[in-house]
């Protein structure tokens, strides 16, 4: 009884003390801009969503280092949309509307989740704030009926972007690059979640039209780390390239790995950007691996030279898959900002502002190549890279340049 | 046909592993009849002892002739040995207290417990799957044009023979005994002069000495671990104990091997997609029909 | 001013309790249900607030019906966030572009608990022979199999994608659009009906059938209780509650996809029902509200805390730790709950007479 009542009191002493000083609303005077960050930062995408993270906090650090104008500071403002280990669109939405409803909060850099982006789109479509999301790649989030129906609120506004590839280029690019190769008989393997679902559909789509032949399609289990009995299937059916639509991290490494221990090691294995780090989990299996990047060779592109040295100086951990778009995304909201702050001259810049400034946004230079939006905030005149593995290292093999209208 | 056996031999192999996580499981659920939620991230933990005992060992691939059973027996020992510590050391913080508060208070700090063994796995060895030495030579025996490797052989072999060992350990010596009169009926075990603290703890620490010894196993099969593997893992290992008849260690040695099996022809036949819901329709039907699991016994429940 | 909501929420609900004079409980729980129906309507809170206030209500929801199942009835339920999805997704596929059919919000409310019902039915039939954590395991079975079936399903489902842009509800010609309000005030009313329910259903006649069942089937068999429509009864109950709260749900985020219900939602809504106090009303709904101030505020925003502490700490690779320690260290300080139910703490302790809740 006593100590129940004790803990009440407690309670309501942490509340009190907490509800003080968690308030942090804008005042006139305020200098500070935040750029709120909503990613997966712990549990099951904790890898993919903390490197991000990394290449957005460095260019925050980076622009706030050098100074903003009029004595403005730049803080980064990372939320967490994991619940229980798993990336939620509940949890999102929440701090969505957390940032929304923070005045100091100009531009929002996320998710990395296909369906959290989802739940987000209608939330800052309605309150005006950009958002620009490093790795999202579902076509329905920008393109076609099912994009407007999200932007409903403001059918007029669009204030999605993203700075990736979609998931029907990087498919299309990648059945191209495997006919020009020579591969003929292909076998399909997806994760099973939205983005090796879809970017798996789209190539087996195009790679049949350019006369290719999809001799099987199946998808991983959740929850285990045992694809023997899928890749036995697979080495019956005889394939000459195995393309698999998902991420290292959800089974890539696992399966590029196990295709030696069922016979299938010298059978080319492929994927888009998802498994650009493959060789942290496959290490030198990893070899006879094509894999697809939506920017230039990033190693003769000066502005992706200066970001992994500073990367690896300022976290001594190697980039991970979405570090460079998180450092991309972040650049685009930064340059957005600085072209408000300039333009209202001491004023805290508007949402409105910046947003306008973003989808201005016009041959930034970024580690992923230069940078241009058009009407449906995606990337225009993309282009896409085949990268190879050899001794474990990504080595270019050629660019790909796609058409937007 | 050749196909449907290699399918046979690697649900075999995988079950294995299922089977060494199931035998720690079953024996902690047959003393306190606690789900211990976090025994697969015990088992997960093993992996990454490995690792580092390995890494302590300069091991980094693969190890032929008699330094590989001195390599890997150091390993699996140093493993079993952290791991049991870990468990016992769970078992006098988190579990002991909550002996007579129902069932549900334990199960939840279990759930807690495993939160806090992910999240320390994760900052000691990051959030990315982390790369296993190939420890064991590669060698493929080919059996009638069916490929079993050394390993694969290793992973029958070791649990086929743990379930043989700790059956003979629960039937045949004093603390077994001790164990079987905790489990029956903790007051009358006391009267009999069996300390049950002791008893109790030294289960954890069995069960959870397998539950290392499994993470090595499947670190080596995989060449691969990963902080969150453990939640996966044990659901299924949960489930084989349970299919097997709980509390029952021939039962959950065959339940982790059918599982296995069911996981592998599912995939084969049905699609990856299907293989959970097949393997927990499977377990469901089984329930419906034998309440007790397969071999099980239905008894009166405890009152 | 979340903190300043939530934590007045749960001061008063724990004091309520303690009040024996029914009158002043009466009007604290008044005073309460005024505060936080009308505040809003004033301007008190923000949309961030809101919302996260209207997130726990749903867990509220969720909470109250699990109370039913393992509470009141004693069947340990580990696969309740199957009866969860089933609302959702009927929510998703009957006002969605998804197939063209726009059915309204109200509507859909007792579709989904109807059909969320007739599942713990279906569900439940094949368990009731099961004891214990059999039938534990059978529950979290089903819980896997429900949201593994909805992602395989493309065609009707959308895959793993899941289904997006769903109807906004709206009220008299007006929709609810994208703020978090008229959410909040929906979800406030259900809690409302879900409590009285709840308690009206407790000391019923039902309500005593599954007291007696829990505490010794087969005492309760022999004294002509029918254990197996009674079970039922819990199953369909429960699942009705968590079909509900699936609809308010999905209309509320305006998406479905499968990974929202996977166990881990089980395990939370079961976690919220133990810390707060198996079995007592007011307890569940604390112990919902903790766990979704912990889950939705304080791990996210867990930096922005220890910042403004002046802690010189990175927490954001901590959240498991924090959040598992939470969980052991409220159930090891107080294994019955926050706020235990005094008729299961009087079980427990084997000492004064239940005083009637």
């Amino acid at each position: 009884m006593r100590s129940l009542q004790s803990l009440a009191w407690q309670l309501a002493v942490a509340a009190a003390l907490l509800s003080a000083c968690s308030q942090s609303g804008h005042s006139a005077a305020s200098k500070t801009i935040r750029i709120g960050i909503d990613l997966p930062l712990s549990g099951a995408d904790a890898s993919v969503g903390q490197s991000t993270l990394n290449g957005m906090v460095l260019a925050i650090e980076q622009a706030d280092a050098k100074g903003l104008p009029d004595g403005f500071v730049l803080k980064a403002y990372p939320l967490d949309d994991t619940v229980q280990g798993i990336h939620n669109p509940q949890q999102g939405v929440a701090n969505i509307r957390t940032f929304v409803s923070n005045t100091d909060v100009l531009a929002v850099l996320g998710p990395y989740n296909s369906n959290v982006a989802a739940a987000e789109i209608p939330i800052t479509n309605a309150a005006g704030l950009a958002q620009i999301a490093p790795s999202v790649v579902a076509d329905e989030l920008t393109l076609g009926p099912a994009a407007a129906a999200l932007r409903r609120v403001h059918p007029k506004t669009n204030a999605f972007f993203r700075v990736c590839t979609t998931d029907s280029r990087q498919g299309s690019v990648a059945a191209r690059f495997a006919r020009s190769l020579g591969f003929k008989r292909v076998y399909i393997i997806d994760d099973n979640e939205t983005y090796g679902l879809d970017i798996a559909r789209v190539f087996a789509h195009d790679f049949t039209a350019l006369g290719g032949k999809v001799i099987g399609h199946d998808h991983l289990a959740a929850d285990t780390q045992d694809f023997r009995a899928l890749l036995l299937k697979v080495a019956a059916a005889k394939p000459d390239l195995v393309f698999f639509g998902g991420v290292t991290s959800t089974g890539g490494g696992l399966l590029r790995k196990q295709m030696f221990a069922v016979g299938l090691g010298r059978v080319p294995f492929m994927g888009g950007d998802g498994i650009a780090d493959l060789a942290t989990v496959a290490g030198k299996y990893a070899d006879g691996t094509y894999f697809t990047v939506a920017a230039p060779d990033v190693t003769k592109l000066p502005s992706a030279r200066s970001f992994v040295a500073a990367y690896h100086k300022r976290f001594h951990q190697a980039l991970g898959a979405y570090s460079a778009n998180g450092y991309a995304a972040a650049q685009v909201a930064i340059a957005a900002i600085a072209s408000a702050l300039k333009r209202d001259g001491g004023a805290f810049p508007t949402r409105a502002a910046v947003l306008r400034y973003v989808a201005a946004t016009k041959d930034l230079a970024t580690p992923i190549g230069p940078i241009t939006f058009d009407a449906a905030g995606d990337m225009k005149n993309p282009v896409l890279s085949l990268y190879t593995f050899k001794n474990a290292k990504p080595v270019f093999i050629k660019l790909f340049k796609l058409k937007t209208q | 046909m050749h196909e449907f056996f290699a399918q046979l031999v690697n649900g075999i192999a995988l079950g294995g592993i299922y089977a060494l996580i199931a035998l720690g499981y079953t024996m902690v659920y047959g003393i306190i009849e606690l789900i211990n939620f976090a025994h697969g991230d015990v088992y997960t933990l093993g992996s990454f002892f490995s690792l580092t005992i390995l890494g302590a060992l300069g091991v980094s691939g693969e190890v032929r002739g008699p330094l590989l059973i001195v390599d890997v027996g150091v390993t699996i020992i140093g493993a079993a040995m952290l791991c049991g510590i870990v468990g016992i050391l769970i078992e006098r913080l988190a579990y002991r207290r909550l002996r007579f508060a129902g069932r549900l208070a334990p199960l939840i700090t279990a759930i807690g417990v495993s939160f806090i063994l992910e999240n320390v796995m994760q900052v000691w060895r990051g959030p990315s799957p982390v790369a296993f030495p190939a420890v064991f030579p590669t060698h493929i025996y080919n059996v009638g044009g069916v490929g079993i490797s050394l390993l694969q052989l290793a992973v029958v072999t070791l649990a086929i023979g743990t379930m043989l060992l700790l059956e003979f350990f629960v039937h045949h010596t004093r603390f077994g005994q001790a164990m079987r009169a905790t489990a029956q009926d903790r007051e009358a075990a006391t009267l009999m002069g069996i300390d049950i603290n002791r008893t109790i703890a030294l289960t954890f620490f069995v069960g959870s000495a397998l539950a290392g010894l499994a993470g090595f196993v499947s670190g080596a099969y995989y060449q691969s671990t990963w902080f969150f593997n453990g939640f996966g893992a044990g659901l299924k290992a949960f489930t084989a104990a349970v299919l097997g008849g709980i509390g029952n260690l021939a039962g959950a040695m065959l339940g982790g091997f059918l599982i296995g099996i069911i996981e592998s022809f599912a995939t084969w036949k049905l699609g990856g997609q299907w293989s959970n819901v097949t393997v927990f329709t499977i377990l469901v039907l089984t329930l419906v029909f034998r309440p007790a699991g397969l071999l099980g016994e239905v008894t009166p429940e405890k009152v | 001013m979340i903190f300043v909501y939530i934590g007045s929420t749960i001061l008063v609900a724990a004091f309520g309790q303690r009040i024996h004079v029914p009158v002043a409980r009466i009007a604290v729980y008044v005073g309460l249900a005024l505060l936080l129906s009308v505040g809003p309507v004033l301007g008190l809170g923000s949309d961030a607030t809101l919302n996260t206030l209207a997130d726990a209500g749903i867990f509220v929801l969720l909470a109250l019906g699990l109370n039913i199942v393992v509470g009141f009835a004693g069947l340990l339920d580990l696969g309740y966030a199957a009866f969860f999805a089933i609302g959702a997704y009927t929510y998703a596929m009957l006002a969605s572009p998804q197939f063209g059919v726009h059915l309204p919000f109200w509507v859909l409310l007792f579709v989904g608990a109807a059909l969320a019902g007739a599942f713990g039915i279906i569900l439940g039939s094949p368990t009731l022979r099961l004891r214990g954590d059999y039938l534990a395991i059978v529950t979290l079975g089903f819980g896997e199999i429900v949201p593994q079936v909805f992602q395989n399903l493309t065609r009707f489902t959308g895959g793993p994608n899941g289904i997006a842009a769903l109807d906004f509800p709206s009220l008299f010609g007006r929709s609810f659009g994208t703020a978090a309000f008229p959410y909040y005030e929906v979800t406030l009313g259900l809690i409302g009906v879900a409590l009285v329910t709840a308690r009206n259903l407790r000391s019923s006649r039902i309500g005593r059938a599954w007291m007696a069942i829990r505490e010794d089937e087969l005492a309760a068999r022999h004294l002509g209780i029918n254990t197996t429509r009674m079970k039922l009864a819990a199953f369909a109950i429960g699942a009705a509650f968590a079909g509900v709260g699936g609809v308010v749900y999905a209309a509320k985020l305006s998406l479905v996809s499968p990974d929202l219900f996977q166990f881990q939602v089980s395990i939370l809504v079961l976690s919220m029902l133990v810390l707060g106090g198996m079995g007592n009303i007011a307890g569940v709904v604390i112990g919902s509200l903790v766990l979704t101030l912990v889950n939705q505020v304080i791990l996210p925003q867990s930096n922005v805390l220890a910042q403004a502490a002046h802690l010189p700490v990175n927490l954001s690779n901590a959240h498991f730790f924090i959040y598992g320690g939470i969980l052991v260290a409220i159930m090891l300080f107080r294994p019955e709950g926050l706020l235990p139910s005094a008729q299961r703490q009087a079980e427990l302790h084997e000492s004064v007479q239940a005083d009637g809740v």
